[in-house]
């Protein structure tokens, strides 16, 4: 891939002034690319972009300070450090970014399904991509999925596929998929009545191993070794494998990340047991968006959870 | 002494120090007749409140939580209740998608001198309440269940 | 307990399959993978359930033996109310668990408890210090494995002297064939187990040992990693290779709470009034948490510490006490539910070939 060679231009360009640069290389297996800390040559001769460029960089940016990082971004890593940006966690002036027109990234989720019957993901050898298709090297032979029906969600409703502050950007800017987020998914979660959506949570929830993947594989969860979840003063959380303080650590986190969240989805595609994660952090996003109308990752305003107006237009309190 | 005929519900109030609990107080000096399912939290401001505190009570088995603070800007701290104000409804917002009724909590502003609106706003809310019923609650682990039901 | 006798060979239908399960639910709580989301987990198996026996589960089954949380004992004040009566104490055990079938676990699953035994069963100690919780747990549990076909690319049992058919740690194997299962006692548990089935004929059994040959012959060759236990300790200072090797590593517990050999566990009291308990529940050595001090020091204060502990334990210090046994079972849990795409089999031998420069 011509663009490929580009990226790997941009960064062996950079790499002289950086301590790394972040991206993706070959992982464990055909359908999993791993994050790449590039710091050599040889190193960026094996980087990869494309269709399984999934792991969000950003998540590795606050625990890097202290020396100039590269990161390859999608639009939506980009919006993970603009936030991280925007709340004075990263300095910008520490980070060279570069950007790429993002098409759209794998979901293993939807991969495993669109295989079911036919093989596990695990036994596919090789994966080569096709303009609109990937091209699996499965056991009965070769299995062709369009990448649209095993793409992440995400990338359905994508508004920014580029980096827009990107320091370096290769190759030609990609059109938006969706020109606003109409939250369609929330509302269609949202037909089922309010005891399904509770029984809902509860049978989810009920097959989490508390790995807390989902907490370290979000980048803007900053606070990592101090996390108030694994406290004993205060005590949130018990240390019982139950659904209420399942149910309630995701709570910790949707609610930490309300307005902060950029829907980068990262704690969804984390979690081993395939818990939609990303529908709680979404509603938090909905209500952020309607009553303040900010954008996380985007707007360069003070988050509106850390400010506030004397008059509040979009709050209608009650009238008791 | 309740004003309601039904068996009580677990209702949690959340009131600030300065105004709805010198509210509370001012209501109950007053003698005016309120209903007995409130236990309150006092806590230094309506800012205090982490929206988990409403999360916490209402995952744990309470049918109902109720938040009261100062009028907006009459805030002791001066500005605690406008950040109370935004996290308290994004929070409103967000309990639909757990399958929680949304009416279930509630947050308003009553001041100290606001006797008889304490009053019309715990009998109101309680009231709500009732018309919703017990909450369901989501389980516990089984070891922690045996403790839980020599609690109830 | 390996039998002494020939093994029990049984056959049973795909149809027929919910009935004997059905039968065995009876006496026993039995565990089966159900496929849940796209994930696949070992649950409690009742009537009404489809049992998952071709995709991998995603977890291991070790939560049947060593439960992510469990009651040691409870504990309670005297008194009433309010006033608690703070000089007496009351103490009552734990309910006695009952017995349990994980039904189709896989190989390597079976070979995880073999991690599990000698540690919770008074190793170091002259047999003193037993862990009756765990031993009592697997005493009462029987495991019936189902043989693998295919690897799948994160699969290394045949590195750590495991096979898709080894029969290590199982009490019965089950093995797909044409329109059923082959069962096959291993131990006397299983044998016990599978007194009630009908004999399978001459044809089936051949069929059940051809179809594990096949497996065998697709299964990778197992690398060379006997030098491990040295080159790793070899490493224990050299932090480079470390930070290098674990850069994408984002210190959660997936890893080891998907590992059917990490056995690690915290206690914890959790209280309710003047009533309480005293639990056991899993620990994970990638969280800080695992080795802070109360004085605040923390022996492992950097990601690359903790990784190098999991490596190094399962690969080296677990070996050294335990005659050569790697405390890994090779099910690649760990590689194939990593967020981050760590490989430990790349650490591995990536270890031993730093060493053998050094």
């Amino acid at each position: 891939m011509a663009i490929q060679d580009d990226i790997k231009s941009a960064i062996a360009e950079a790499l002289p002034g950086l301590s790394c640069v972040i991206g993706w290389g070959a992982g464990p297996e055909a359908l999993r690319a791993a994050p790449l800390f590039m710091r050599d040559a040889a190193d960026v001769d094996k980087f990869t972009a494309g269709f399984l460029a999934v792991n969000n960089p950003a998540l590795f940016l606050p625990s890097l300070k202290g020396a100039k990082v590269g990161l390859v971004v999608k639009g939506c890593d980009a919006r993970s450090v603009g936030q991280l940006v925007a709340e004075n966690l990263v300095s910008r002036e520490a980070i060279h970014l570069i950007g790429y027109p993002c098409r759209g990234v794998i979901d293993m989720d939807k991969a495993t399904a669109a295989l079911e019957g036919r093989c596990e993901p695990g036994e596919v050898k090789g994966l080569r991509e096709e303009n609109e298709d990937i091209v699996l090297d499965a056991p009965g032979g070769e299995i062709r999925l369009a990448k649209k029906d095993v793409a992440a969600d995400k990338c359905a409703r994508c508004r920014y596929p580029n980096a827009e502050s990107a320091d370096v950007f290769v190759g030609e800017k990609a059109a938006p998929v969706v020109e606003r987020d109409d939250y369609a998914d929330l509302a269609a979660f949202e037909n089922m009545a309010l005891d399904a959506r509770k029984a809902f949570w509860e049978k989810e929830m009920s097959r989490c191993i508390r790995c807390y993947a989902c907490r370290n594989a979000c980048p803007l969860c900053v606070c990592r070794d101090h996390c108030v979840a694994s406290s004993r003063e205060p005590h949130w959380l018990t240390q019982a494998d139950g659904v209420r303080d399942k149910l309630f650590f995701q709570l910790i986190h949707a609610t930490h990340l309300a307005g902060r969240c950029t829907g980068c989805g990262e704690c969804e595609r984390a979690c081993p047991v395939g818990i939609p994660l990303l529908t709680l952090k979404r509603a938090f996003s909905r209500q952020v968006e309607g009553l303040f109308g900010y954008t996380a990752g985007i707007d360069r305003s003070t988050p509106p959870l850390l400010t506030f107006k004397l008059e509040e237009p979009a709050i209608k309190e009650r009238e008791w | 002494m309740s004003v309601l005929k039904e068996k009580e519900l677990r209702v949690i109030g959340f009131l600030c120090n300065w105004c709805s609990y010198g509210g509370a107080d001012t209501a109950g000096v007053g003698r005016f007749a309120q209903p007995t399912d409130l236990r309150i939290v006092r806590v230094p401001c309506s800012g205090r409140i982490n929206p988990l505190f409403v999360l916490k009570a209402l995952l744990g088995g309470a049918d109902g939580v109720l938040v009261s603070g100062c009028h907006p800007r009459d805030c002791h701290y001066a500005e605690g209740n406008f950040y109370a104000r935004r996290r308290l409804e994004v929070l409103k917002g967000f309990l639909p998608v757990l399958g929680i009724d949304p009416r279930r909590f509630e947050y308003t502003w009553v001041s100290a001198s606001e006797g008889q609106r304490w009053q019309h706003v715990v009998t109101t809310f309680t009231a709500n309440i009732h018309a919703l019923g017990p909450a369901s609650f989501s389980p516990d682990a089984p070891e922690l269940e045996i403790l839980n039901a020599a609690a109830r | 307990m390996v039998m002494s006798t020939d093994t029990a060979k049984k056959f049973v239908s795909f149809e027929s399959l919910p009935d004997f399960l059905a039968r065995l639910a009876q006496e026993s709580r039995v565990y089966a993978p159900r496929r849940e989301g796209r994930a696949v987990v070992y649950r409690l198996w009742g009537p009404d359930d489809k049992a998952e026996f071709t995709a991998r589960p995603t977890e291991s089954c070790k939560q049947v033996i060593f439960p992510r949380s469990e009651a040691l004992f409870y504990f309670s004040r005297g008194g009433e109310g309010e006033n608690p009566d703070a000089s007496s104490l009351i103490l009552q055990e734990a309910p006695e668990p009952g017995p349990a079938v994980i039904f189709g676990a896989l190989s390597c699953d079976a070979r995880g408890f073999l991690a599990f035994d000698p540690v919770y069963d008074g190793c170091g100690t002259g047999g003193k210090a037993k862990d009756v919780y765990y031993l009592k747990r697997r005493e009462l549990t029987t495991l019936v494995v189902r043989t693998c076909k295919t690897p799948l690319n994160t699969c290394f049992c045949t590195w750590v002297g495991g096979g898709p058919a080894s029969s290590e740690g199982a009490d019965a194997l089950m093995t797909e064939i044409g329109n059923g299962w082959l069962f096959e006692a291993v131990s006397d548990k299983g044998a016990a187990l599978l007194q009630s089935l009908p004999d399978a004929s001459e044809e089936q059994r051949a069929e059940g040992a051809a179809s594990r040959e096949a497996a065998q012959g697709v299964f990778p060759q197992p690398a060379d990693i006997k030098d491990a236990p040295v080159s790793l300790r070899a490493l224990f200072d050299s932090a480079a290779f470390w930070e290098k090797q674990t850069a994408q590593c984002l210190y959660c517990g997936a890893c080891t709470y998907l590992c059917p050999t990490c056995y690690c566990f915290n206690i914890t009291d959790e209280s309710n009034g003047i009533k309480g308990l005293r639990m056991r529940s899993w620990d994970n050595c990638m969280s800080p948490l695992f080795t802070l001090e109360t004085s605040g020091h923390n022996p492992r204060p950097a990601k690359f510490n903790r990784l190098k502990n999991r490596v190094g334990h399962k690969f080296s210090y677990y070996p050294k006490i335990h005659s050569g046994r790697f405390s890994c079972c090779g099910c690649g849990r760990c590689i194939k539910s990593c967020p981050s795409s760590v490989d430990i089999r790349k650490i591995v031998l990536d270890a031993i070939k730093e060493a053998a420069n050094v």
